[in-house]
């Protein structure tokens, strides 16, 4: 019965999103439905024979794909009427919704059915489904016209930041609110040395690693001031790093350096000397203007080579022609998107091995109680240093990749709120788990990127042919014209989001073990005995 | 083994340990008995390094521990089972004593300490999977104990094992300090117990607001008149 209901509320919420997207959307929307769908109810269910589990579950497969094709229809027939379009061809509805339900049911039952095997066959086959959803996306996306690759690129350069401020926050237990700091700096470090800025173009698959490199040791620079500190006093320093970066990326356009010896103490003295004079009013930033255009990844083996490739790359493309056989481009979101998936795969990797490596072990000591690791042997220095300096590896992956998709940064895209959104994401998906990380950075940055523009534009249509009419003070309708606009109350849903997460699930979509278990330690069996004398005489006896 | 010559430690402007010298031999129990803010734990912490002292020298086999940070006093084979436990809450008691056995280098006879903890501690095999944070406090003293004896260390700190502890339990406690003892381990117990602190060990120190005001042997000791009094309750 509860699985009914989860399939009733997965039909809903799948049934309102085709409101905002329409069209092919429903075939879309109902296959990750079941999957999301399947995922959620499995955990409930007890392991027997697969077709049994399957069956189990189908009365509430079918529950949550007749939802949604009724949302859908109606969408269709009236819906798409309010707000001012017409009702898509017959064929795309027939076949979309069908799809959409044939999808919405297929994947529940397959993730319940998998459930019915032996533990790890059933991990092995959930990654093999989920992989092939994952490769299969972007090209299903340009099928159905749905456009939705290039926002969820955006996504998963969050879900990279999430995953490195997740070694730093959730591994070692630092709160760090400045981490965008360390994006700036990969996104940066990407921009001077792969544009037209200062004219060094470097080849994008070199320079992602020299982003990563500095943005470690920018990570070990700013780590080591704050060593001392703990709790509520790191994450106040971490703040005005956060602060200091994007200010300083806005204002080093007029930069001199000069010698300071012959150019103020032996002038001091009176005495002549030739100032030497390294830099002089050099613009490192390009300030508020931003660096753009970046230079962009090409690969060996697809596209074709452009034809004006001497004179966009400058003298790196000289030596290297043949390798220009397909550069990246915004065009094509899905060459980018395979980009991402590959770097979050390998970050994924090594984040794990790090997690379950001694260093790992030694983050994990320093979170619960710091004396006491350091009475276990662990060096408290530098565990933390390795901490955020690994953590800032993962953000110069991102900025990285970030700077060469957008082509350009500026330096207002890294102040504090982009910090808070990544630690949003941590805290949304669970702290300290990476699954969860992934799937916060998803939920909530779809929810940024797709889902609030689509609502506003559905409201501004709805607004304009069916309500606005149908107000007849002027005064009115203006205040709800201008205040109808989703997005002008992002940051009080990010706020709201997570008040509501606090309040009811603190631990995130998909908890660490560890935090469940201490968050929620009323509703499982108390473990905490009284040790008395008495109760140990009954049990020698 | 270890010695502490003219040991000054200050908390900020409080100067807790006012010139302590004291030593502990191979092989030997040697306890420090004394009341409330004598300075027994600042002693034990001195050692390991948590607070550095303002003058005078600890010394392990040669090496001078107070010129070292405390992970690498750590390193050196000195192992504390702490005060108020300190054990790590949100692991499991399979992972707490893993902890302790960071330390070594050498891990091959692990499961070997493993079995060797298991079978001082029982209770702790029957709750391997459970969160150190969720254990009784009698369980916990016992894993921090044996969290502190899977460094396999030369010299073992022990800071009030019995506090708080069901009088049955804190036999068994003292049981396996001896019997840890008759293996072969060095160790150094600080206990407000002085009576059973004195039953076990065979030297003893007391204090007194940071200054050792009698040392001897255990049986003498317990035969003092004035520790008779002021520890024993003997009237």
């Amino acid at each position: 019965m509860k699985n009914i209901r989860s399939g009733i509320t997965f039909g809903i919420v799948g049934g309102l999103l085709t409101f905002l997207f329409g069209g092919w959307s429903v075939a879309v929307i109902g296959s990750l439905m079941g999957v999301g769908l399947g995922m959620v109810i499995i955990g409930k269910l007890e392991r027997k024979n697969p077709m049994q589990i399957a069956l189990s579950v189908l009365p509430t497969a079918l529950v949550a794909g007749s939802i949604l094709v009724l949302f859908s229809l109606y969408q269709n027939n009236f819906v798409q009427e309010a707000i001012g379009k017409r009702p898509a061809a017959v064929n795309i509805v027939l076949y979309g919704n069908l799809i959409g339900f044939l999808g919405a049911v297929l994947f529940t039952t397959l993730l319940a059915g998998m459930h019915g095997l032996p533990a790890k066959q059933e991990q092995q086959w959930r990654m093999i489904l989920l992989a092939m959803l994952v490769v299969a996306f972007p090209f299903i996306d340009k099928l159905t016209a749905l456009r939705w690759t290039a926002q969820i690129i955006f996504a998963l350069i969050f879900v990279i930041l999430g995953l490195g401020l997740n070694i730093v926050v959730g591994y070692a237990g630092l709160l760090d609110l400045g981490y965008a700091a360390f994006f700036a700096i990969g996104a940066y470090t990407t921009g001077m040395l792969s544009s037209g800025a200062h004219n060094i173009h470097i080849n994008f698959w070199l320079v992602i690693w020299i982003a990563a490199a500095m943005a470690a040791i920018w990570g070990f620079m700013l780590g080591a001031p704050t060593l001392p500190l703990r709790g509520d006093y790191l994450a106040i320093v971490t703040l005005g790093f956060g602060e200091i970066v994007p200010v300083l990326f806005k204002n080093l356009i007029n930069v001199t350096i000069k010698e300071p010896f012959t150019c103020w103490i032996l002038p001091m003295f009176k005495i002549q000397t030739t100032c030497k004079v390294f830099v002089e009013n050099f613009d490192l930033t390009l300030g508020e203007k931003g660096i753009s255009p970046i230079g962009r990844p090409w690969f060996p083996f697809f596209g074709n080579l452009p034809t004006n490739v001497n004179t966009i790359h400058g003298q790196w493309a000289i030596g290297s022609k043949w390798l220009y056989i397909g550069e990246f481009e915004s065009s094509n979101p899905i060459t980018w998107y395979f980009l991402i998936i590959a770097i979050i795969l390998l970050s994924v990797f090594v984040i794990r091995r790090l997690r379950d490596s001694r260093l790992g072990r030694s983050w994990m000591a320093i979170r619960e109680d710091e004396l006491a690791a350091a009475q276990m042997g662990i060096d408290p220095v530098k565990t933390k240093l390795a901490a955020f300096a690994l953590g800032a590896t993962f953000s110069g992956f991102a900025g990285a990749f970030y700077a060469a998709y957008i082509s350009g940064i500026f330096p207002s895209v890294f102040d504090f709120s982009a910090s808070i959104i990544i630690l949003c994401v941590v805290i949304l998906g669970g702290i300290g788990n990476i699954n969860g990380v992934i799937v916060g950075g998803l939920v909530l940055m779809t929810a940024d990127r797709l889902f609030l523009p689509a609502l506003k534009d559905f409201l501004a249509s709805l607004l304009t042919h069916t309500i606005l009419p149908s107000i007849s003070d002027p005064v009115v309708q203006l205040a709800v014209k201008d205040n109808a606009n989703p997005i002008l109350y992002r940051f009080l849903l990010f706020g709201l989001t997570l008040v509501i997460m606090m309040a009811v699930r603190p631990e995130g979509l998909i908890p660490n073990p560890q935090n469940r278990a201490e968050l929620h330690a009323e509703e499982e069996a108390p473990v905490v005995e009284a040790e008395t004398p008495k109760t140990k005489k009954a049990k020698k006896g | 083994m270890l010695e502490l010559k003219d040991v000054h430690t200050y908390y900020g402007n409080i100067h807790a340990l006012k010139g302590i010298s004291l030593t502990v031999n191979d092989g030997e129990i040697v306890t420090l008995i004394g009341s409330n803010g004598a300075g027994k734990s600042t002693t034990l912490r001195t050692i390991q390094g948590l607070n550095k002292p303002r003058s005078g020298s600890v010394v392990l086999n040669g090496i001078e521990l107070h010129k070292l940070p405390a992970h690498e006093i750590a390193m050196l084979g000195v192992a504390q089972s702490p005060e108020g436990r300190m054990i790590f809450p949100r692991m499991t008691v399979m992972e707490n004593l893993e902890m302790g056995a960071y330390v070594r280098k050498d891990l091959t006879s692990f499961n070997d300490d493993l079995e060797h903890v298991f079978s001082l501690f029982p209770r702790l095999k029957e709750r391997v999977t459970q969160k150190g944070g969720t254990l009784s406090g009698g369980e916990q003293q016992m894993l921090a104990m044996g969290r502190a004896l899977m460094a396999k260390p030369k010299i073992l700190l022990l800071d009030e094992p019995s506090m708080g502890l069901a009088p049955l339990l804190v036999e068994l406690i003292f049981d396996t300090i001896k019997k840890l003892n008759q293996e072969g381990t060095t160790i150094l117990l600080v206990e407000q117990n002085a009576l059973m602190a004195l039953s076990i060990a065979h030297r003893g120190y007391v204090l007194q607001t940071g200054e050792i005001i009698l040392s001897d042997s255990a049986q003498n000791l317990k035969n003092d008149e004035m520790v008779q009094k002021s520890y024993l309750g003997v009237e």
